[in-house]
């Protein structure tokens, strides 16, 4: 306050084009001292354990294998609202993040396609990579080929929306739970009672879901956007057409077309489209057909909750038990 | 609606139109190239295309701000920041402290700057760049009512203001001799342009909408032989590359305006030939 009080006495007193220049001098001395960026590092409580996961299904597993035990935590590095990461670029605070972290929890199977660059930059962060032994789905053509053929080269040809199938889910829950055990033994087995203990409900969940979905007359479904090849290996659903693959291109008007003839032809009667990607395609499909948009959610954005997953995945059995029935 | 459809199914029983969206589209574009012809022929005579392309890169910062305000229709937020845009950086040039190439640049990067990072810091940028692309398919019937409304708004402005334009931008001082204010002038055609540019970049798209302004009146320049045959020549490349270039990326399953903009440029190469060889004839 009193330099501010000095520099304005300065500034009375000062007319000519000297004292002006180094007022304005003096100014920018001032606003540079006043940035962010100048204050010093702040000593931070220190927790035991931090685990840092790529995006929204990552955080949700975490939070229900670390729950309740203290000085771990949890921390996603994209956004709650950020969605699949396709395309996403790594912004300077998310290397902070990472920087601060001891294990950074992904998706695997080509979702983080960043994740070249974070090993390199920080070769000592401890990286759990929870599609490890799943058997993961070619993308586009929805052929299954094991994971451990492929290790080693690129990973852009298979589809990573892993996590949308129960099954696949909780293969990922005990992926993450192992590479966590490893990290921090002393708690290993609260991780493995926890892991014991969502695995138990997401069985439980997927009991339910094959019993409403399994004897439902229809079975066949559009998608948009890529994400449900593995629910719809779970529970039998016939996926006649996946319109547009990356969720911001738009389908062309061949595309459209010849998806409105299939879903005519093969007397679909629900497109599916997404809460996170806009639906002007999906209505298009659906007017011009006389189909009926639904929603079924990936659970790839949601609420900072433990059971996002599970809410979600209910509201997916409400949905498909209305829509194909 | 219903009326138009069926017109069209029985003038044109193609397989493209077929569809409703198609339909759809098909209009819009009969109503937004010749507005774009039009618009085109006084944006490339004031030597203006960079300064379309600076106010179709603000309509990402306009949805930025209205994803900041929690508003579903970007079109206001759009509009509002596009004329503050526009209205802006006519300001700043009549200030004359730089040139005007200059200070559309800074404009221009600026607002896109703008635009990335508010966009990205609300949670990634992916989910907007529909709106790099634009998607013409998706034109909703309400939406083509609005396009025809502009497309009338646009012609009665053009007659009441054309004369005055055209007068301001050939000669500035005789203009102001016939009571004509510039400024106010060049306001009243920049904040058309505005209008335009903000409502059709959900369907042309913001990397594209510059070209669909420029190459129609590019084009017709190199033909035109009067002010008159100048606007009709562009208005009708624009519409027939409209078209050509909609019926085309049905066919071999392109996007749309991109496609469009191609057809558009394939004209001006033939236009710029006929042009030049029939130049070098009445040289000779």
């Amino acid at each position: 306050m009193q330099i501010i009080c000095i520099y304005l006495r300065f500034l009375q007193k000062g007319s000519d084009g000297m004292k002006l220049r180094s007022a304005a001098a003096l100014l920018l001395a001032l606003c540079l001292a006043a940035l962010p960026g100048c204050t010093v590092r702040g000593e931070q409580e220190e927790p035991a354990l931090s685990v840092v996961t790529s995006f929204y299904p990552m955080y949700v597993m975490a939070l229900n294998v670390t729950d309740g035990i203290e000085g771990v935590r949890v921390d996603n590095m994209a956004g709650q609202q950020t969605g699949c990461l396709h395309d996403y670029q790594l912004q300077t605070k998310d290397m902070k993040n990472l920087e601060q972290a001891d294990v950074f929890v992904v998706n695997g199977a080509g979702m983080e396609s960043f994740l070249d660059k974070v090993v390199e930059q920080l070769p000592d962060l401890t990286i759990v990579d929870t599609s490890e032994g799943l058997t993961l789905l070619e993308s586009g053509t929805g052929e299954e080929h094991d994971h451990e053929e492929d290790d080693g080269h690129d990973h852009g040809d298979v589809n990573p929306h892993i996590w949308v199938s129960i099954s696949d889910c909780i293969g990922q829950v005990e992926n993450l739970s192992r590479g966590l055990q490893q990290a921090d033994p002393a708690n290993a087995a609260r991780y493995e009672e926890n892991t014991r203990i969502y695995v138990e409900k997401l069985e439980a969940l997927r009991d339910r879901m094959h019993e409403a979905i399994d004897p439902l007359p229809h079975k066949d479904i559009v998608t948009f956007h890529e994400a449900f090849p593995y629910f719809a290996r779970e529970f039998n659903l016939n996926i006649v057409k996946v319109v547009n693959r990356e969720p911001d291109s738009q389908p062309s008007a061949r595309e459209l077309a010849e998806t409105i003839r299939l879903v005519e032809q093969a007397g679909v009667a629900a497109v599916f489209a997404e809460p996170q990607y806009p639906e002007s395609a999906a209505d298009i499909i659906a007017a011009e057909s006389g189909a009926t948009v639904w929603t079924l959610d990936p659970a790839v954005t949601g609420p900072d909750d433990k059971d996002a997953y599970l809410d979600a995945m209910e509201r997916n059995m409400e949905t498909l038990v209305q829509a194909l029935s | 609606m219903d009326v138009l459809y069926s017109l069209i199914d029985t003038l044109l029983p193609f397989e493209w139109t077929e569809f409703h969206f198609m339909k759809n589209a098909f209009l819009a574009v009969l109503l937004i190239t010749p507005l774009f012809g039009l618009v085109g022929t006084m944006i490339v005579n004031n030597r203006m295309s960079f300064f379309s392309d600076a106010l179709g890169h603000s309509a990402l910062t306009g949805i930025a701000i209205g994803v900041l305000m929690g508003v579903d229709n970007y079109l206001l937020s759009m509009l509002g920041f596009a004329l503050i845009f526009a209205v802006g950086i006519s300001a700043v040039i009549g200030s004359g402290v730089s040139s005007a190439d200059t200070i559309i640049g800074v404009f221009s990067s600026t607002g896109l700057a703008l635009g990335v990072v508010l966009l990205s810091a609300s949670g990634g940028f992916a989910k907007y760049s529909g709106y790099l692309i634009g998607d013409i398919l998706t034109v909703q019937p309400e939406e083509i009512a609005l396009l025809a409304g502009i497309l009338v708004a646009v012609l009665l402005v053009w007659g009441l203001f054309f004369n005055r334009f055209l007068l301001a931008s050939i000669n500035g001082d005789l203009a102001a001799s016939k009571n004509i204010r510039e400024g106010a002038v060049q306001k009243v055609f920049v904040i058309l342009v505005a209008v335009l540019v903000t409502v059709s970049i959900k369907w042309v798209g913001v990397l594209i909408i510059n070209s669909l302004l420029v190459l129609p009146a590019a084009s017709a320049r190199n033909v035109a032989r009067s002010m008159r045959s100048y606007h009709g020549w562009s208005v009708a490349i624009s519409m027939f590359s409209g078209v050509c270039g909609l019926i085309l990326s049905y066919y071999l399953g392109t996007a749309a305006g991109g496609t469009i903009v191609l057809v558009a440029a394939v004209v001006f190469a033939l236009t710029f030939l006929l042009g030049f060889v029939s130049g070098r004839r009445r040289a000779a």
